[in-house]
């Protein structure tokens, strides 16, 4: 029941974090604190990956709704990943899907930030 | 077998965030011990878990411990779990916009919408200045 979380910086200052184990209330301000820390104003993309992921309650998903709130506040874009059916389950009961970037899996996030890049490309 | 009270398993824990794991332990081992179907426990684990938060973040006006009784039973198709708490009178059963209305507070209205979206069946009462409250879950063995 503990949480590992693990941030990857990636390119153009996105942030992967992969969060593995128990997002509950008592490991979700142990993610507050590493989101408080590593994300900001200069973040583009936060990508939540929740591979590992086995159990989620409504602390976790404040944590989650409050760095999607960031996120858009800056222009950045914030993306999930990887949800395990128990996880999707609970996103789906409260109806937080809907208006959410959410990728089964890294091949299908990867195709939509390759078209994300090439249209900044264009656009420069 | 169908009598509840002889499948009767309690615990007492102490209205802290970190009882959570004690609650969680003890469900998982319930489950387990009386061959109640693994595909009821997530979605019991997260109803109490909410239930529990609740109680940990608003049941008690002035700071302290105090403890939080939970009784676990089962017939041949449903397992109960009661929380029981000494706390204000609260009845989360209540719709968020009623509490609103009676100045009440209505943070753990996601914590309630998944609760009654996981169980079956929830019902609230208060008893001897404590407030009761058990969700149910319906189970089928699932045959391989």
């Amino acid at each position: 029941m503990s949480l590992e979380i693990s941030i990857t910086p990636e390119a153009d200052n996105s942030k992967r974090i992969a969060i593995k184990g128990s997002l509950d209330s008592n490991t979700a301000p142990e993610l507050q604190q590493i989101i408080d820390a590593e994300i900001n104003d200069t973040t583009t993309v936060t990508i939540f990956d929740f591979k590992d992921l086995d159990f989620l309650s409504s602390a976790g998903l404040r944590v989650i709704f409050k760095t999607k709130k960031i996120m858009e506040k800056n222009g950045g874009k914030f993306l999930l990943v990887n949800l395990q059916p128990q996880i999707k389950k609970v996103f789906e009961i409260i109806k937080a899907l809907d208006g959410m970037n959410v990728f089964k899996d890294q091949d299908e996030m990867d195709d939509y930030l390759t078209a994300m890049q090439n249209k900044v490309k264009e656009e420069n | 077998m169908n009598n509840p009270s002889q499948n009767l398993k309690t615990l007492s824990i102490l209205n802290r965030t970190a009882d959570s794991k004690k609650l969680s332990t003890f469900l998982a081992a319930y489950i387990s011990s009386n061959n109640i179907p693994g595909y009821i426990h997530d979605d019991l684990r997260l109803a109490i878990e909410e239930t529990f938060i609740n109680i940990t973040n608003y049941a008690f006006d002035i700071k302290g411990a105090y403890p939080v009784d939970i009784e676990a039973r089962r017939t041949t198709d449903t397992i109960s779990i009661t929380i029981i708490d000494s706390g204000i009178a609260f009845n989360p059963l209540l719709d968020c916009d009623k509490r609103i209305e009676n100045n009440e507070h209505c943070e753990g209205g996601m914590g309630i919408h998944i609760i009654k979206s996981l169980t079956d069946k929830q019902e609230y009462n208060r008893i001897n200045q404590r407030n009761v409250f058990t969700v149910t879950k319906h189970y089928t063995h699932q045959h391989n």
